[in-house]
């Protein structure tokens, strides 16, 4: 890929990509990240099921699901939820087949399948080629580059849920300013 | 008509089970297979007239499954009902003799588009 483009005015865009390593805001942006989950939510949780885009009160023993994307763009598609409300998400995709007793096992099957319908529509409209990974649930992925993040918080039957699209791979470093010259950028600065 | 459903979820089983009732589809025998392996021993084992099959499984992949069983000589119709919907799978699928790939998240209406025509 050509680098060509070494001088002149700064576009913000070149100092995310400029080696050609795209960052999730590049590629992807919070309303198709939306229009996705919410998809996913009314054919999997159900029809009357809304998702309130508002951030919760946070809480403290959390639950996440993901799938890991790799390709032109390496990360995880991740989801954070309250355990109890994971377990009212297995509840609503088991309907009536939802046992007296839930085990882990099942909100774990559930909470990660959610996580695989978003993650995989969400591989889907990026460009390239890319392989997804099996779902996983525990502690999420650490979130490596803050400026390689796409985040919805919304509210589930009252409770807070996040899913984020978080990049894998740590920020590239900043390169020096040339000798006797500025800064090209004054935020350029890594966070 | 027997339908092998292959999903390494058993909730999406569930899902895909209970879409096929919704859909119109309620008088046939299902086999539950948990994974690209499993379904395939069981192509052999329950002669199932139909597969439905997730794509990313442990084991052995829906694709794989779908390859082992065309270079077997099995012509039983396969279909994909996976969270890989882009047109990159699709291709994919279509090369490797799946019939159809439904894409996750689906609704009766996607299965009865897909369906009407391969099953009786």
């Amino acid at each position: 890929m050509s680098t060509a483009h070494t001088g002149g005015i700064d576009t913000g865009e070149r100092r995310r990509s400029g080696d050609g390593r795209p960052v999730i805001t590049d590629l992807i942006d919070e309303p198709t990240v939306q229009s996705i989950v919410e998809d996913a939510w009314v054919a999997l949780v159900g029809e009357d099921e809304v998702l309130i885009p508002l951030a919760g009160e946070p809480i403290g023993d959390v639950v996440s699901a993901w799938v890991d994307v790799v390709g032109p763009w390496t990360g995880s598609v991740v989801l954070t939820t309250g355990r109890q409300t994971a377990a009212e998400l297995t509840r609503a995709l088991l309907a009536e087949s939802s046992p007296e007793l839930l085990e882990d096992e099942d909100v774990a099957d559930a909470f990660g399948e959610i996580a695989n319908v978003v993650g995989g529509n969400v591989k889907a409209a990026l460009p390239g080629s890319s392989a997804l990974s099996l779902p996983e649930v525990g502690e999420a992925p650490a979130v490596r580059n803050p400026e390689d993040v796409v985040r919805l918080d919304v509210l589930w039957r009252g409770q807070p849920l996040s899913i984020s699209a978080q990049g894998a791979l740590p920020p590239l470093p900043v390169p020096h300013p040339p000798p006797g010259g500025q800064s090209p950028h004054e935020n350029g600065a890594s966070l | 008509m027997k339908i092998l459903v292959a999903d390494d979820s058993r909730v999406m089983r569930q899902i895909v089970i209970r879409t096929l009732r919704q859909a119109g589809f309620d008088d046939h025998d299902i086999v539950e297979a948990e994974d690209g392996a499993d379904a395939l021993a069981k192509v052999s084992s329950e002669s199932p007239d139909l597969v439905l099959s997730d794509w990313n499984m442990p084991n052995m992949s829906g694709i794989e499954c779908l390859q082992a069983m065309r270079s077997s000589g099995s012509t039983i119709p396969f279909g994909f009902v996976t969270s890989e919907g882009s047109p990159e799978m699709r291709e994919k699928a279509a090369n490797a003799g799946a019939l159809f790939l439904i894409a996750k998240p689906f609704d009766e209406d996607t299965f009865r588009d897909a369906l009407d025509g391969v099953i009786a």
